[in-house]
């Protein structure tokens, strides 16, 4: 194996593949980045058994050839490296020497034979998508997953994929984010629940402008374009009829601006409990009364005006998923729309200049006083 | 100067004897040789026996047919647990007008702080005061208890062991170790005296010749670190010496609360035996919601016709405080627990720990809409327990109890 790359380009494909490689392992050649020079050029890969990740990336390769190699102590060596041309060389099966510069490195690794092999995803026949319309789907909902891991089935996302559009839908069951995407011709259909981690890889090393090609196997799933590749572990199980907890009744409307309304909000966190982030909100007459009373601790109020349609309504939230929703709403002014205390919130967009429509939902906070 | 702390131990002696005695002074409270736990034919365990029978070699936590067969003589009589509850927090309250700070170690044990009380009592030795408490605790409640004290809690707890009166030893019913003397003290007792000192360590232990205290304070840290990894290494160097905390919390959280039951013959059936799980389980809860508390973790014991004991937790997303979600996580543990091994079983038990206040419970979840399936406890659910502490709080413990277990006498053996 002998092969030049630039430090910028070696430092870029390691960054990518960085993130399926496990902080712990029982498995060592996990901890190991697979190198395979190939007439196509680096190939780079790794994985944590869930997900696995591989990326080409341009080298001027003289002799093919495949290691691996310890994942961090390369990464901690290229960073480090100036900027400039790097020689790999491979001597013997598990021996590796980088020069750049004057500055020269021999690194040990493990044979590439007991690097695992990657999910056998057939890609004949398989979905197509633009990047940006997924990108879109999980910069928007894969926040609201479940990490609690009493119910696995509520740590993945649900993406249900259709020949003209695409959903995703997440929840922990107190928040819920649901996004759809209206596509054209996916050529697909199917209901898949997938970790949010491999999602969060798929948003970050796929270009927005590329074409993905998307198949599964039995219990993977795996992405694809022209030179990056990510296999996932689905997980399996019936996911909550979450249409049916969508309130269609909701009847009191308040409009505001999001950036004044998440400042209040944050503003009256800092005297809520850590526990349960209490704080209570009464719409009436056009303004919204913010409050907490944590005992032991405090008090605040704070009035704002907002845009309110509908009875009086005294409702108690954990104000962090109000933040949080707010956070990832695309546009400035949000509609929130209620029913009463123990009834869910829905939040939406008001203008926002985009085919996808995107809602998210709170469950309240009972309030005991 | 720095504050010399002043830490007391006050462990009732005998405390199931005493009010077993109490409770029935013509029959228990005539017999010398008596042991709470259960009748002699029942299958639990020794709760607690007489100075007598201990002579005879019965110790807490044997069975009750060893101890029958040890003492065949002795009175075996049931473990009076509401007498007992009453009694503990009697003495409880009684100790709490001594001290500033008390905690429950266990429904008889008791550690007191007393330091920086010496100006309250006017310069009175802490034995003296220990040897008021005690006639106090005696007035109040009719019980004894012994008092140790010292400058921390092992020292304490291990005075109170050597002041019991038991027959054959010099025993007051008073020990205090003055400052700077606890090195002395605990050199003149058994390692295995040590709490934390269990039989797997006295077996390493004395695999190295050590078994007196005093043998093992001439062995070097580092070769205890070596022997027994850093951590218990640096301890019991530290232990051996009278070293330990000495802080007492006041009325600490309880961190798990459980119910199992002894069956008085081995049960072959699930049907039987989900039965008592539900029964349990309703007390369980009863007593989980008086504490305003939910818990998150579930935990099924089960112990098999040859003594084998297992068992399973499941942790789960929500806090659950009704009996219908806490039954349904328990059922599916034993039935789980049940298909490893389907033997028949001589104790079922559930326990809840991973507690959170009610209150922060209060964040709804819309999954109870979603069906069943996702969610373990529904509105209906809390309404339904809501009720049936009510009337049972009102009209006694089992009022109301689910259709599958009335009629059907708990298995305790009476």
């Amino acid at each position: 194996m002998k092969f030049t790359i630039t430090r910028e380009k070696l430092h870029e494909g390691l960054g990518a593949v960085a993130a399926s490689i496990p902080s712990k392992t029982t498995l060592p050649v996990l901890s190991n980045i697979l190198v395979e020079a190939t007439k196509d050029g680096l190939r780079l890969s790794g994985t944590d058994l869930d997900i696995a990740v591989s990326t080409i990336i341009p080298a001027q390769v003289d002799q093919e050839g495949a290691t691996t190699l310890p994942a961090r102590k390369l990464s901690e060596i290229v960073r480090e490296l100036p900027s400039a041309a790097i020689r790999v060389t491979g001597s013997g099966e598990q021996r590796v020497q980088i020069e750049c510069g004057r500055s020269k490195f021999k690194l040990l690794g493990l044979s590439r034979d007991e690097f695992p092999a990657f999910p056998a995803v057939k890609f004949d026949g398989a979905w197509r998508v633009q990047a940006k319309e997924l990108q879109k789907l999980i910069a928007h909902v894969a926040f609201a997953a479940s990490t609690e891991e009493s119910r696995p089935i509520l740590n993945g996302v649900l993406w249900e994929l259709r020949p003209d559009r695409m959903r995703m839908v997440a929840t922990n069951g107190h928040r819920l984010a649901r996004m759809d995407v209206p596509v054209k011709g996916t050529g697909g259909q199917a209901d898949l629940i997938v970790p949010p981690k491999a999602l969060e890889q798929i948003r970050k090393l796929f270009g927005p402008d590329e074409e993905i090609e998307i198949a599964r196997s039995d219990n993977h799933l795996g992405f694809r374009s022209a030179g990056t590749q990510i296999f996932t572990r689905l997980i399996e199980g019936p996911y909550p009829n979450c249409d049916q907890v969508i309130p269609r009744e909701n009847d009191k409307i308040m409009t505001t601006d999001k950036a004044a309304f998440t400042a209040a909000l944050r503003r009256m966190s800092i005297v809520a409990s850590d526990q349960t982030h209490r704080i209570r909100l009464a719409f009436a007459n056009g303004a919204c009364k913010l409050s907490v009373t944590t005992p032991d601790l405090g008090e605040a109020q704070e009035e704002m005006t907002v845009a309110y349609e509908g009875d009086p309504l005294e409702i108690g939230f954990n104000a962090a998923y109000l933040i949080e929703i707010l956070k990832y709403a695309p546009t400035d002014e949000v509609r929130m729309s209620f029913k009463g205390p123990e009834r869910a919130m829905t939040c939406e967009p008001v203008g926002w200049d985009d085919p996808a429509s995107y809602l998210t939902l709170v469950m309240p906070l009972r309030l005991l006083d | 100067m720095a504050t010399v702390p002043r830490i007391l131990l006050a462990d009732c002696d005998a405390m199931f004897v005493a009010v077993a005695r109490m409770e029935d002074p013509e029959g228990a409270g005539r017999s010398p040789l008596l042991v709470v736990g259960g009748s002699a034919t029942s299958r639990g365990v020794v709760c607690s026996a007489s100075y007598e029978v201990r002579a005879f070699g019965v110790r807490s936590g044997m069975a009750i047919a060893t101890a029958a067969r040890l003492c065949p003589d002795a009175m075996f009589v049931p473990v009076p647990r509401q007498s007992c509850g009453q009694k503990g927090r009697e003495l409880a309250e009684t100790l709490a007008l001594w001290a500033p700070v008390v905690e429950a170690a266990s429904i008889d044990e008791f550690y007191l702080d007393l330091t920086g009380t010496e100006m309250v009592y006017r310069g009175e030795s802490l034995a003296d005061t220990s040897l008021r408490i005690r006639q106090a605790a005696h007035r109040a409640t009719g019980l004894t208890v012994s008092i140790g004290g010292g400058t921390n809690r092992l020292v304490a707890k291990l005075a109170a062991e050597r002041a019991k009166p038991r027959p054959g030893t010099d025993g007051t019913g008073v020990l205090v170790v003055p400052p700077g003397e606890e090195g002395e003290f605990l050199a003149t007792h058994r390692l295995a005296d040590i709490p934390g000192v269990g039989p797997r360590l006295q077996a390493t232990l004395g695999r190295y010749g050590l078994e007196w205290v005093n043998d093992a304070l001439r062995v070097e840290q580092r070769d205890f670190e070596a022997w027994l990894g850093p951590r218990t290494g640096s301890w019991l160097h530290e232990r051996i010496r009278g070293r330990a905390g000495s802080s007492v919390e006041p009325d600490a959280e309880p961190k798990s609360m459980s119910r199992e039951e002894t069956f008085a013959r081995d049960i072959p059936d699930a049907e039987t035996i989900e039965a008592e799980l539900l029964r349990l389980t309703t007390r369980l809860g009863a007593e989980l919601r008086a504490n305003r508390l939910a818990a998150r973790c579930v935990t099924i014991k089960l112990r098999d016709v040859d003594f084998k004991t297992r068992q399973a937790s499941r942790t789960v997303a929500e806090p659950i405080d009704t009996d219908r979600a806490i039954y349904s996580v328990g059922r599916e543990l034993y039935r789980s627990l049940r298909s490893r091994r389907n033997v028949p079983a001589r104790l079922i038990g559930i326990g809840l720990s991973r507690f959170e206040p009610l209150l922060s419970a209060a964040q709804l979840s819309f999954l109870a809409d979603a069906g069943p399936a996702a969610a373990l406890e529904t509105p209906r659910d809390r309404a339904v327990s809501k009720a049936v502490d009510r009337i049972n709080q009102r009209f006694g413990q089992d009022a109301v109890q689910p259709a599958r277990v009335t009629g059907r006498p708990s298995r305790r053996q009476p």
